[in-house]
Formats: C-alpha cells, sequence, structure tokens
C-alpha cells in the first residue's frame, strides 16, 4: 500500500513537472521574442528602407525667423530656433558617436530640401536621420564628428549660410518585406481559394465513389505531409522556370513563389472547405430540389453559402501558413532583401527576412525578434478571428 | 410546357459542364503529389546518371555511405556523401521524440483529466496557438537563447562547442516544436477515452493516478502514437530552425550532444548559390533522399504502431 501511494506521488510529481517544462519553454519563446524585439518596434519600422541611403540637399529659399520649439527635458538634445530643427547626441547600431535629428518643425527650412542628386527633385529630412556634415558659404564645414552642440551652435550663428546638407537614413526597416508579404498572400489566395473551395465542392456535392475519387483524396491528403523543403524543390524545378517563360522574370521571383505556397495550402483550404460543407443539413438539399433547382444551383446557391465561415476559416489558416513559410521560399523567392518590390523579381517575406539576417554575420537577433513579434503578434490575431468567427456563425445559426 | 421542357435539359447540361469543370480542377488539385514526385525524382536522378558535364557520375553507393558531404572542390568533384546525414538526421529526430514525448503526452494528460476545467481551457488554446508558431521563430529563439546556454554549459563541463551550435540545441529547438503537436493529439484521444473505463477502475479501487496511467493513457495509446509519428515527421523534414542551430558540418555523423551537426534538410538548405551545375543538382538528389527516410520512418513507426495496437486491443 505504501509502495502504491508512493508511485502514485512520482507519477503525479512528474506529469506537474512535464506541464510545467511545456509551459515554461514555450513561454521562453514569447519572452525572448518580446524582450529582445519590443524596443524596435515603431511606425518608422514599417514604411522606412532595409538599406539606408545618403542624401546631399540644399536649402530652398526661406523666411528667417524663429520657431517655437516644443520642450526637450534631455541634456543631449541641442535645439536650433532659427532653423526649427533640434539635434541629439547619439550612437549608431557600432557604437560610434553620431548626430541624430531629434526633431524637425513642420515650417523648417529642412523639411523640404532640393536634392543634389541626379534625378531626385526634393528630399525630406526626418527624425531619426543621420546628419554627416552641413557646408556653409565661406565658412569652415560642420561635421558630425565634433559633435551635436558644435553643430548646433554654428547653426544657430547668424553669419552662416548654409550651402548645402549632407545626412543619411539608417535604414533597418522592413517595408521592402512587408510589402512582399502582402503581395505573396493576395497572389496565392487568388489562385488556391478558388481552386481549392471548388474541388472541396467536387468532392463533397459531385464526386462519384469511385476509385478515382478515392485515389485523388489521398493524393491531396498526402500533401499535407510533405515538408516545406520539398515543396522549395517544386517551385524551383517547376514554378521558377515556368515563370521565367511566361513573364518578365529572370530568376526566383514573387509569382512563382505564391503558387508553391498555394500548393501549399491547397489541402489546408480543400480540408477546411469540405469540414464544413459536410455539415450543412442534407434537407436543404432536398428541399431546393424539390424546387426544381438543378444540382448546380443548389450547391452554389443553397450549399456553398453555408459554408462562407469554413472557407473563412481555411483563409486565416492559409495566411498563417504564408506569412510563417520560410523553407520553401527560400528557394523560390530568394533570401536577398529588397527595398523596391517587383513581383518579377526576386525579395524576401518577412519570415525568410528573418532568415537572411540570421545567416549574415554578425546575426541581427533584435531586429529578427521585432520581425517575429510581428509574426506571432498576426499568428495570434488570425487564430482568435478563427474562434470568434465559428463563435459568432453558431451564435447566428442558433437564433 | 415544352419551353419548360428544353429549360430543364439545358439545366441538366449544366450540371454535367460544371461537374466536369470541377473534376479537371479536382484533377489538378491531385496532380500536384505526382509533379512533386516526379519532377524531384528526375532532376535528382541526373547527377547519379549523367557524367555532370564531363565530371562524371556521384557513385550512388558512396553517396548513400560516406561521411564527408564532399570530397574535393566545389562544382568540379563528383564525391559527394550522404550517408551521415541520414544517420544524424534519424538520430536528431529519435532524441528529440525521447524528449518531447514524455513532456508532450504528460501535459495532455494533465489538461485532459487534472487541471481544472478553465486552466484546462486556456492551456488548450495556448497549445493550439503555440503549434501554429512558425519553424523561423523556433529556429531564431533556438540562436538567440539556447545556443548561448549552451556554449556556457559545454565549457563549464569542460567540452567544446562551436558557439553552441550543437546536436543538443537542436534537439532543444526541434522538441520545444514537438511538444504542441505531440500534446493537441494526445489530449485529444485522452479526452476521446470512454468515462466508464476510467470510472470502472476507480470502482475497482485503483487511485486516479493508477486509472490515469493504467487505464486512459493505455486506452488512448494509438491516438497517443499517431501524434508521435506526426511530430517525427515533423522533425525530419523542419529546415530552417535546423539550419541556423546545427553549425552546418561537412562531416559526420555527430554522436556528441555538443558537436556540430547537420541533417538532411540543413545541408539542401545550405549553400543554393548557383543553379547549374552539380552542387545544384544534388540538391534535388537529397530532396528524394528525404522523401524515402520520411516515407520508410513513417512506414516504420506505422507498422509498430500496429504491433502495439494488436498486441493489447
Amino acid at each position: 500500500m505504501r509502495k502504491t501511494r508512493l508511485s502514485d506521488r512520482l507519477l503525479q510529481i512528474s506529469t506537474i513537472l512535464s506541464t510545467l517544462v511545456s509551459i515554461i519553454g514555450l513561454g521562453l519563446i514569447f519572452q525572448f521574442v518580446f524582450a529582445r524585439g519590443l524596443s524596435l518596434l515603431s511606425i518608422d519600422l514599417f514604411t522606412s528602407n532595409y538599406y539606408g541611403h545618403n542624401y546631399i540637399a540644399e536649402l530652398k529659399p526661406y523666411e528667417e525667423t524663429t520657431y517655437t520649439m516644443p520642450d526637450f527635458d534631455d541634456e543631449d538634445v541641442y535645439v536650433i530656433e532659427r532653423y526649427g530643427l533640434a539635434l541629439r547626441q547619439g550612437t549608431d547600431l557600432a557604437g560610434n558617436g553620431v548626430v541624430e535629428v531629434e526633431y524637425v518643425h513642420p515650417d523648417s527650412p529642412f523639411n523640404t530640401m532640393f536634392s543634389a542628386e541626379v534625378g531626385v527633385d526634393t528630399v525630406d529630412m526626418d527624425a531619426n536621420n543621420i546628419i554627416d556634415r552641413i557646408s556653409y558659404v565661406d565658412h569652415p564645414t560642420s561635421l558630425s564628428r565634433r559633435g551635436a552642440q558644435v553643430m548646433a551652435s554654428e547653426l544657430n550663428d547668424p553669419e552662416r549660410v548654409i550651402n548645402q546638407v549632407f545626412f543619411a537614413d539608417l535604414g533597418g526597416g522592413i517595408r521592402g518585406s512587408l510589402i512582399t508579404t502582402l503581395w505573396l498572400i493576395f497572389m496565392t489566395l487568388l489562385m488556391a481559394l478558388p481552386m481549392g473551395v471548388l474541388t472541396a465542392v467536387y468532392f463533397n456535392e459531385f464526386a462519384p465513389v469511385n476509385i478515382l475519387t478515392k485515389t485523388m483524396r489521398t493524393f491531396i491528403e498526402t500533401l499535407t505531409g510533405v515538408p516545406s523543403i520539398i515543396y522549395g524543390l517544386l517551385g524551383i524545378s517547376v514554378f521558377v522556370p515556368l515563370t521565367v517563360t511566361l513573364t518578365p522574370a529572370v530568376n526566383t521571383n514573387l509569382i512563382a513563389g505564391s503558387m508553391t505556397l498555394a500548393v501549399i495550402i491547397l489541402p489546408i483550404i480543400i480540408r477546411t472547405t469540405e469540414e464544413s460543407l459536410r455539415v450543412v443539413p442534407q434537407d436543404h438539399r432536398a428541399a431546393s430540389l424539390a424546387l426544381g433547382a438543378n444540382k448546380t444551383q443548389t450547391t452554389f446557391k443553397v450549399v456553398l453559402p453555408q459554408a462562407t465561415q469554413g472557407i473563412l476559416t481555411s483563409t486565416f489558416l492559409a495566411i498563417g501558413r504564408i506569412i510563417g513559410e520560410s523553407a520553401a521560399l527560400i528557394f523560390v523567392l530568394g533570401a536577398i532583401v529588397r527595398d523596391r518590390v517587383s513581383i518579377f523579381e526576386q525579395s524576401t517575406s518577412l519570415a525568410v527576412h528573418i532568415w537572411s539576417m540570421m545567416t549574415d554575420e554578425p546575426a541581427n537577433i533584435a531586429l529578427s525578434s521585432t520581425i517575429a513579434l510581428l509574426i506571432l503578434a498576426v499568428v495570434l490575431i488570425l487564430n482568435v478571428s478563427i474562434k470568434l468567427s465559428v463563435y459568432l456563425f453558431e451564435k447566428r445559426g442558433k437564433q | 410546357m415544352s419551353s419548360k421542357k428544353s429549360n430543364k435539359t439545358s439545366l441538366s447540361q449544366t450540371d454535367t459542364i460544371v461537374t466536369n469543370a470541377l473534376l479537371v480542377l479536382a484533377l489538378i488539385a491531385s496532380s500536384f503529389i505526382i509533379m512533386i514526385a516526379v519532377f524531384i525524382t528526375a532532376q535528382g536522378i541526373l547527377p547519379l546518371i549523367s557524367n555532370n558535364r564531363g565530371l562524371g557520375s556521384v557513385n550512388l553507393w558512396h553517396f548513400l555511405t560516406d561521411t564527408v558531404w564532399l570530397r574535393g572542390d566545389y562544382f568540379v568533384s563528383t564525391v559527394y556523401g550522404a550517408g551521415f546525414l541520414i544517420v544524424n538526421t534519424l538520430y536528431i529526430a529519435l532524441l528529440t521524440v525521447l524528449l518531447s514525448f514524455p513532456v508532450g503526452v504528460l501535459t495532455a494528460l494533465f489538461i485532459a483529466r487534472i487541471a481544472p476545467r478553465p486552466i484546462a481551457a486556456a492551456m488548450r488554446t495556448i497549445i493550439e496557438l503555440l503549434a501554429s508558431v512558425p519553424s523561423i521563430v523556433f529556429g531564431l529563439v533556438g540562436v538567440g537563447l539556447f545556443l548561448p546556454l549552451i556554449y556556457n554549459l559545454a565549457r563549464s563541463l569542460g567540452f567544446n562547442s562551436a558557439g553552441g551550435y550543437s546536436v543538443l540545441g537542436t534537439v532543444f529547438v526541434l522538441a520545444l516544436m514537438s511538444i504542441p503537436t505531440i500534446t493537441a493529439v494526445a489530449e485529444v484521444s485522452i479526452r476521446q477515452v470512454d468515462e466508464s473505463l476510467a470510472q470502472a477502475a476507480l470502482a475497482l479501487g485503483a487511485t486516479p493516478t493508477q486509472t490515469n496511467f493504467k487505464i486512459v493513457l493505455l486506452a488512448a495509446k494509438s491516438g497517443i502514437f499517431s501524434g508521435a509519428i506526426l511530430a517525427v515527421g515533423r522533425s525530419l523534414g523542419e529546415a530552417t530552425a535546423v539550419a541556423l542551430v546545427s553549425g552546418t558540418a561537412r562531416s559526420g555523423p555527430s554522436f556528441g550532444l555538443f558537436q556540430t551537426t547537420a541533417t538532411i534538410t540543413s545541408t539542401l538548405l545550405q549553400g543554393l548559390k548557383e543553379t547549374v551545375g552539380i552542387d545544384y543538382d544534388i540538391r534535388f538528389t537529397l530532396g528524394i533522399l528525404l522523401m524515402i527516410v520520411i516515407l520508410l520512418t513513417n512506414a516504420a513507426l506505422n507498422f509498430v504502431k500496429r504491433k502495439v495496437g494488436n498486441q493489447d486491443a
């Protein structure tokens, strides 16, 4: 009796321990991604380019005024009322001192300047840009290495007239990858959703019970177990050559990536849609047929509308899969981050963007975690949306 | 009257047309798996049978047994070996399932039978959510969190580890990825166990713990095993996360926990720089190898599942 109790206790403890290990292990993932990624999360991240860019600009004609500036309670910030500009003494990712733009007044002449580059008319200076140097007419140039304080005092000197401003944005944004991901979602769903839904309709409403139907079902189910890297091989051996022949693309590209993803999500869409078609009551079909509608009308006007929730669920699941997919896309889309996205060229989705940065030397874990945070947030929202849609449809069904 | 009749025939014609059109779509949808098999096999078999633009063909026996990925220079030598990759892949999958299976199943048992209802519901949602976390995120956490830990652990134990890139790191990441899958499937099959079985055991004087372990888990055995098979399949085919933490060894096999390693998938993913030539074509041969390894492992596990299931049924 005593021995049994002891073994009971041990088993109980091991159960609780295992649960704790799962919870802690998996909690670590979220904790890590939040801790490392949250600091870089900002609107600028979504709107700015990944690669930095240098600008040379000249001021447009302007009237001398004194701008009222907000109060910066920070000893590293230096205000230039004459131009409506505030500079900060900061450090870059490598730890070197740089002069950052802290604030640009909306009416400041720095806000819109003539570009001194070929092919570009105007450039904007935004907060977080880095000022390299400012040259003056008949005065020595202000250099960033002498610090923000010196540069600010020289800018405040009414004797000096600005000739040219040399500044840069640091990059590190994910705008390109974000656009690529949106393109991928759009094009993949465009291809896979009609095909998957109609295939599900065929299997559930039209298909005869025979060997062909059974074989087709088995083949589609087998797709679910294929690792994504194998889909990548399918992509480079079939879809990339296909798109290179039919479109202006010359290499791996976004269209081929979408085609590959379409094959990946096809079984998900077929299965989920079919499940929701299956629960449509047989009476509805019989009633529609009895009223004189034919099979096609019954299917598309009576049965399919009742599967809306299933199709919605499958769409959400598919979007989650598209956003998270990495291995296949590394082959079919490439792993080179692009700021300008074309559907005929290589670029990276958010997940592949992480891969590119993690395989770089040194790995950029901070920005990777920020992107991972974004991906996790989207996956979370999709999951909640699925639960919510199921709940709402059930509620409506009961009324 | 006659107009109505003709209308009806045209409608049933519509049905025929629609049925056939949908059949074509279904045929296309089901042809992709054949496409995968045919195209990858066709391209993957080339290095073995062609003379690779004058370099000579890859020796199949050597490819399946050698312990060095490539002897000689890239795009010059054809002496490829993937034998150690097969061993590594299976070894890592085995360690992964050894680690994740008990944890996953016991977590499922906790959720299904021990936890109070609100906690169980919350945990079920969390597990569901975690099953949909993309593998690249697991890879990232592996690099940022596990590798430094493993590096320090190895150092304190007096071993050398290449920055933490190791068998252990790979197994940790894969185990973490497998736990939600195993737990989700096991939890469903534990809940499906007939409650009267458990009641009978309790009535006969078994403690709740004895009932859970000796009756419920045994009754749910088949479903639990299916979850494990799913998880093993996922570990075998996982590429990006493994490539980030394995250290991409060029020779092996690596059995030591702190050694760098490489699997079929991680090698497949590495160095796909050119789009022609032997070093590109050989990836497809690896692709065939990966599919065969997965198919054989699945077949073997399903065989075991049937054997184990029959004995107690």
